[in-house]
């Protein structure tokens, strides 16, 4: 256990993404905007699928929005490279439909129930149970499973389906996501357990 | 400090951050929460990239996602210890209680379950919130927005079903 810990560890070391400090700093900053912004919180994730909440679609746009105009320009400029997912169609579909019953009921996606572990939730810390059990069926069952996820549409942007124009799309959908984001209205569920624990 | 930051601070703090890992200048790839998940799982319960194909196909980005979910943990920690002052053993949600039940046997149990279709469902399509969602989305990928229409519609119709309606008696 200890020796694949230090392999984990001299892996990142190893790619061109990082120093293991790095890696970590993101990690920090990212739980820690989560939690600082009540992300991993049930009342906010599952809240916001069941209408009483809209903290989440409005905080997402507004990323998504911010963060494709940047990466356009970083791109543009050569300082960074897109790292595209493949559209495999029937894996995304499957997928996305069991992700979404889970995210509903859980209340927290995969990176925010580890946030909502740090803040004393006994209900995340058993997600991550179920979650580290799906992990290792998934990775057992991958033989079968890889041959009823496609078709593998590959590595497709907006701009590669409208054949060009990327500007363009990246410009009309970070507007269309930013003045959504500043349309939707103020719906917070003030969760009376926040108020006590002062 | 107030105990939480509103919606547009949080989407550009974490645009900021999201450059950050982006670019050269820091880790040249968009971050993403779901193969560490299957990385450390996979530790867990030995299963060795030798043996399984899986295992195999992740080896390199599961790790530096996994290192990363450390760093989510820990980011999380400090603020809820220091900044926000919330943290406290809790077992179930207040509007769960509201919305489903008090049980705690039943919120564990729905718990684990979901847990579960989580990673496998992130890992079926290839990733989750983080990876499809936002940096997908942030990348314009078609991938990214097949997942987002398809989960989240899939979660808005299962809420439906699976909650009370609002104001019903428990």
């Amino acid at each position: 256990m200890i020796e694949r810990i230090s392999n984990m560890f001299a892996t990142v070391t190893d790619q061109a993404h990082g120093s293991v400090w790095l890696v970590l700093l993101i990690g920090f900053c990212f739980g820690a905007i989560i939690l600082y912004s009540r992300l991993d919180k049930f009342e906010k994730m599952a809240g916001f699928m069941i209408f009483e909440d809209t903290l989440v679609p409005r905080m997402a746009m507004t990323t998504v929005a911010l963060s494709s105009l940047g990466f356009y320009f970083l791109v543009d400029a050569g300082y960074a490279s897109y790292t595209i997912k493949p559209t495999i169609l029937g894996g995304l579909i499957i997928g996305g439909i069991l992700f979404g019953i889970g995210l509903v009921i859980l209340g927290k996606c995969p990176s925010a129930f580890f946030v909502s572990v740090s803040e004393g939730r006994i209900d995340a810390f058993v997600g991550v149970l179920g979650g580290m059990v799906g992990g290792a069926v998934f990775t057992i069952a991958y033989p079968w499973i890889e041959k009823i996820i496609g078709p593998d549409l590959g590595k497709i942007r907006l701009s590669d389906f409208f054949g060009g124009y990327d500007l363009a799309i990246v410009l009309t959908l970070s507007t269309v996501l930013l003045v959504t984001a500043y349309l939707l209205p103020t719906i917070n569920y003030v969760d009376p357990a926040d108020e006590k624990s002062k | 400090m107030p105990k939480s930051i509103p919606w547009w601070v949080g989407g550009i703090a974490m645009s900021l951050l999201f450059y950050l890992s982006f670019s050269v200048w820091g880790a040249d790839r968009p971050i993403g929460a779901s193969t560490g998940m299957s990385y450390i799982a996979n530790m867990l319960f030995g299963l060795e990239p030798e043996n399984y194909k899986y295992a195999e196909i992740i080896k390199e980005s599961g790790a530096w996602e996994a290192v990363m979910l450390i760093g989510v943990f820990f980011g999380g920690l400090f603020m809820s210890v220091f900044v926000t002052k919330t943290f406290h053993i809790s077992y179930i949600p207040t509007l769960w209680k509201e919305r489903k039940n008090k049980s705690v046997k039943s919120r564990m149990i729905w718990s684990f379950i979901a847990g579960f279709l989580l990673v496998f469902g992130a890992r079926l399509a290839g990733g989750c919130n983080s990876g499809h969602i936002l940096s997908g989305g942030s990348q314009v990928a078609v991938s990214g927005i097949i997942f987002a229409v398809v989960a989240l519609g899939t979660g808005i119709i299962t809420g439906r079903f699976f909650y009370k309606k609002k104001g019903c008696k428990v």
